[in-house]
């Protein structure tokens, strides 16, 4: 079931490549803060169509329509991810101030306790607020969803916490594989090229630096939204795999 | 049921529906920029010549009557008229939740300007009404604790009170508003039952998240007007107060009367979400 979602998600991904290069340029300019925002709007729209669809059914990328409603749909994403991260933040802290009080032994041993113990509750947290997600799209979009907390584990148990977990580090790894391999693929070309100018006499920098310009937009413009969609896509489907 | 949040993307597009009116509200924020940036621009004037004769004179202390009595004049002068015109510009506020209360989609205009003065005077003293206990808390903690360690646990009570003050302020101007009468601001048992029939958590929740929203868009806003101020210091030298000006006009007339008008339509919303 798991192949199945990241299929439907590979292929929902590529069909529409003008909003791949839309959401680039919206990338693009986040520095300016709002587009920011806009961006997690948009992973918030997929996820809400994903979650209101079937696998492998028909659903349509989402509009650039009511850019305002988009806005506000990525604070609400952004609010629930902060709130959400503080978890582990304020438990990583309390053991940190633990072990700056004793010394020597016990707290080396101190931060390691703590530092195994943020991290499953970084990866519990990531879950809930990936599933959170989609539980707030699923009820219309209501802010206090997102933190009904038993709900949500209630959705977890019904999905099975190892098949969520698989999930999540099976994206992980497709992320990282497809972004290095594309950028392998480029990097290969233009260093081709580059050694070719090189034995033929002439300077080869220029290519180099063409080929570095080129790996940057196409990871941006190309590959950056299409992983942003596909894992907002998966994640969504995986919430319907509830019975 | 629609998601609160719904108000707040219904408050953003609100103030697009009539652009020309956004405008009109944002030259009494134009107007009162530029005479706070007058008032400051004085008194700076007026401490240099104080601090000047000071140093001539080798004194500690000096009387009214040696400082410079036209600037002090003048200075006082842009305060009043500045006080009448954000008095106006409350007014107008006042205005908005009316309309957000009654459902109306378009701006209110500026026919009534003597209503709205009147209006604006009703807003400014329930606000300053309810802004009353913090500041006593905060004037007891300048009085009593000036050699003692205790201050800052009263500046956080009082800021702390500030923000619960804030909260009734809110639903106490909304209440005045619907029932267009002064007295209704300081009832506190219909506010109460007003926030409780919505639900705290969801009042506070809606507020907070208005908030976030308002100040995102000044953040936004502020990134890119330093980005202006830089690209203008690069072009014109040395002429700061220009500059300052010319951005405080173009934030004025377009940021913050579309952020006021922003925050009082959602705050009308909410009232209108918790009488229903």
């Amino acid at each position: 079931m798991i192949l199945d979602i990241y299929k439907d998600s590979l292929e929902y991904s590529a069909k529409d490549w003008k909003t791949l290069v839309i959401l680039g340029v919206i990338c693009l300019f986040s520095f300016l803060l709002l587009p920011a925002f806009l961006i997690t709007g948009y992973n918030y729209r997929v996820i809400n169509n994903a979650v209101h669809g079937v696998i492998n059914g028909r659903d349509p990328l989402p509009d650039f329509n009511d850019v305002i409603s988009m806005f506000i749909d990525g604070v609400k994403v952004v609010i629930v991810q902060i709130l959400y991260l503080l978890v582990p933040i304020i438990i990583f802290l309390i053991f940190a101030l633990i072990a700056m009080q004793v010394n020597g032994f016990a707290s080396s041993a101190i931060m390691l306790i703590g530092a195994i113990i943020t991290f499953v509750a970084f990866v519990v947290v990531e879950l809930m607020i990936q599933i959170g997600l989609c539980h707030m799209a699923y009820n219309d979009g209501a802010l206090s969803k997102a933190f009904a907390i038993s709900e949500i584990k209630e959705a977890i148990d019904e999905i099975g916490w190892f098949k969520c977990i698989a999930t999540l580090l099976g994206l992980i790894i497709i992320t990282l594989v497809i972004f290095s391999v594309v950028s392998m693929i480029i990097g290969i070309i233009f260093s081709a090229f580059g050694f070719s100018t090189a034995v033929l006499g002439i300077d080869p920098t220029g290519i180099f630096v063409l080929g570095v310009t080129v790996n940057f937009l196409i990871s941006m413009f190309i590959v950056g939204p299409y992983l942003c969609i596909f894992n907002s896509r998966s994640i969504g489907l995986l919430y319907t795999m509830q019975v | 049921m629609p998601s609160i949040t719904d108000c707040v993307v219904e408050g953003l597009k609100y103030p697009f529906n009539d652009i020309k009116k956004l405008l009109v509200f944002g030259i009494l924020f134009v107007i009162f920029d530029l005479l706070s940036l007058a008032f400051s621009l004085k008194t700076l004037d007026i401490t240099r010549i104080v601090m000047g004769t000071l140093d001539k004179t080798n004194a500690t202390t000096m009387g009214f009557s040696q400082m410079p009595s036209g600037d002090v004049y003048l200075a006082i002068a842009i305060l009043i008229v500045g006080f009448v015109i954000s008095l106006f510009i409350m007014g107008y506020q006042y205005n908005v939740i009316s309309f957000s209360i009654n459902r109306k989609d378009d701006l209110p205009g500026f026919e009534d300007i003597v209503g709205m003065f009147i209006k604006g005077v009703k807003y400014f003293l329930v606000s300053f009404v309810y802004s009353i206990p913090p500041m006593i808390v905060a004037f007891l903690a300048i009085i009593l604790t000036t050699n003692s360690s205790a201050w800052p646990v009263i500046i956080i009570i009082s800021v702390l009170l500030m923000i619960i003050c804030y909260f009734f302020l809110i639903m106490a101007l909304n209440n005045m508003v619907a029932h267009d009468s002064l007295k209704k601001a300081f009832d506190f048992r219909e506010i109460i039952d007003n926030i409780s029939n919505l639900g705290w958590g969801k009042y506070v929740g809606t507020v907070i998240f208005t908030a976030i929203v308002f100040m995102i868009i000044n953040m936004a806003i502020g990134i890119i007007m330093s980005f202006l101020a830089v690209i203008f210091a690069a072009t014109i030298n040395n002429q700061a107060i220009v500059i300052s000006t010319v951005l405080s006009i173009i934030q004025a007339l377009f940021v913050t009367s579309y952020c006021s008008v922003f925050f009082n339509r959602v705050s009308g919303s909410i009232y209108r979400e918790s009488i229903k």
